[in-house]
């Protein structure tokens, strides 16, 4: 809104271009003309209260709405040059490219290997070599693969919910999206799987844009380049992290992060 | 900022200690600094001892303020205004320190001077003296209402100081000149000057440190200064000799 961060500036590149959105579930008006801009290959992060519109923003960036019958959305939102709201857009090419992660681990029940793989045989037509290095690539890089190389082939659900959630981000880097959608991703977590996702993300957004909800606000203070504040559905401030959190410019934000809130 | 509560009580109870503490530390300061004027001005040599004795106390409050601080950033992970508040706290507790360091440097000092008979004029001094303090008294205002103008006000008005300690340094080496009996006399005096002078910019340094935290925005890095001591600076290098 007002200056931006260098971090920020620094990624004049907008990966995703939220204009005047208004989304309804039924009769409820739950964003109210938001406009905000996603640098790329940035982390942004949203905040704000239970209910606030912080997760529904980040269902409309690969239409999980569509799934639910009564809700929809106006406005744009503008990524690689098309507006994801619109009607003929393919569903599974948008959401092999803007991939999301959930608050709890969700491995599909079937083996480490396959959650991997599951996903990309729907895009891809690889060999078992190529296949085997694209499942060890993601897994390194989530910082699993030293962890689970001994057993691939063991089910999922027998890791711990820490790796479960690293599992979960390398199942949706596997497709190779360009945005990672993160909703409230360590909150099931203990803290010191929390800090290696929060490493991971650091790492991750030298390739991808990281849009990420979450309730913790320290957590949006160390991990986001850009924070944005939410308050019953309606933007209320955003900014360069540095600056939302020592020196917000709305007072309702300032009353939200310091713990005023009524 | 203080007009809204927290959520969490104990968090409010604990920045409201805070806040008092540093009310309290800057009045004991303030009082010390008056004490320190009135041992000069006066020879109220009661005033000098009352000065010094306060110390130890400013001292305690000083490492008080500080373990709070640390508590609250360790604890609260204050965020915005809290978390300017508490770091302005932090460092205006140490500048309220050196001030209380200089006021009873200021009063030792002055029980040591054997003033020569009606040769030197102290009203230079006794303005200066007045100006600093009330500077220091609006710096400290400024603390307890949270009030920007005011710590902009003393901002504004350290170049007086510095232009009245130009003047006082010229004048006291001009009675140095005149006689060397002054010598002694003069060199205590030009040390009290330039101690009031740092009050005074202790003084400003808290103001800025007020603004900061008010408003989440620096005053611009250069103050406005007065006039340097010419090419009379000697006092700014010579070592001060240790009074206690």
């Amino acid at each position: 809104m007002t200056e931006t961060d260098p971090q920020v500036a620094k990624s004049p590149e907008v990966a995703l271009a939220v204009r005047n959105l208004n989304f309804y579930y039924g009769e409820n008006h739950a964003l109210h003309d938001i406009s905000i801009d996603f640098p790329a290959r940035r982390v942004t992060a949203m905040i704000g209260p239970s209910g606030c519109g912080k997760s529904t923003l980040l269902r409309v960036f690969n239409r999980m709405y569509d799934l639910y019958p009564g809700q929809r959305a106006t406005g744009e939102v503008i990524f690689d040059g098309r507006n994801v709201l619109e009607r003929d857009l393919d569903l599974n090419i948008l959401r092999a490219r803007v991939g999301m992660v959930f608050q709890k681990p969700t491995p599909f029940p079937m083996s480490i290997y396959d959650n991997i793989a599951f996903g990309v045989r729907l895009h891809e037509k690889l060999n078992k070599a190529d296949m085997d290095a694209r499942v060890q690539d993601v897994l390194t890089r989530v910082a699993l693969w030293n962890e689970v190389r001994d057993r691939l082939n063991a089910p999922a659900s027998g890791l711990s919910g820490g790796q479960q959630q690293r599992l979960c981000i390398a199942r949706s880097i596997a497709t190779r999206p360009e945005v990672l959608l993160l909703d409230e991703p360590t909150s099931a977590l203990d803290p010191i799987s929390t800090a290696r996702i929060e490493e991971l993300l650091d790492e991750l957004k030298e390739e991808f844009t990281i849009a990420i909800v979450t309730h913790n606000m320290q957590q949006a203070a160390r991990c986001a380049d850009q924070v944005a504040f939410f308050y019953m559905g309606r933007l209320i401030e955003v900014d360069s992290a540095d600056r939302m959190f020592t020196n917000p410019k709305q007072q309702q934000t300032q009353d939200y992060i310091t713990g005023r809130f009524g | 900022m203080a007009d809204r509560s927290h959520i969490v009580k104990s968090y409010e109870q604990e920045l409201g200690q805070l806040r008092s503490m540093m009310a309290q530390m800057g009045g004991i300061v303030e009082n010390q600094v008056a004490l320190a004027l009135s041992a000069i001005a006066d020879r109220n040599e009661e005033a000098a001892d009352a000065a010094a004795r306060q110390d130890p106390e400013v001292d305690q409050l000083e490492r008080e303020v500080e373990g709070l601080a640390i508590r609250l950033l360790a604890l609260r992970s204050p965020m915005a205004g809290d978390l300017r508040e508490i770091v302005a706290a932090l460092k205006i507790t140490g500048d309220l320190e050196r001030i209380g360091d200089y006021a009873s440097s200021i009063a030792r000092r002055s029980l040591r001077i054997r003033m020569p008979e009606n040769q030197i004029s102290l009203s230079g001094l006794r303005s200066m003296g007045r100006l600093v303090q009330e500077n220091l008294r609006r710096s400290i205002d400024a603390i307890t209402q949270q009030d920007s103008n005011r710590a902009m006000e003393v901002w504004h008005s350290d170049r007086a100081v510095d232009e009245y300690y130009t003047a006082l340094f010229r004048e006291l080496v001009t009675y140095m000149m005149e006689d060397a009996r002054n010598i002694r006399a003069c060199t205590e005096l030009l040390f009290i000057a330039k101690n009031l002078e740092r009050i005074g910019d202790h003084a400003t340094n808290i103001a800025e440190r007020v603004f900061y935290a008010v408003t989440g925005e620096n005053l611009p890095s250069l103050r406005p200064r007065g006039a340097p001591a010419s090419a009379l600076t000697v006092a700014e290098t010579v070592q001060e000799p240790d009074v206690r």
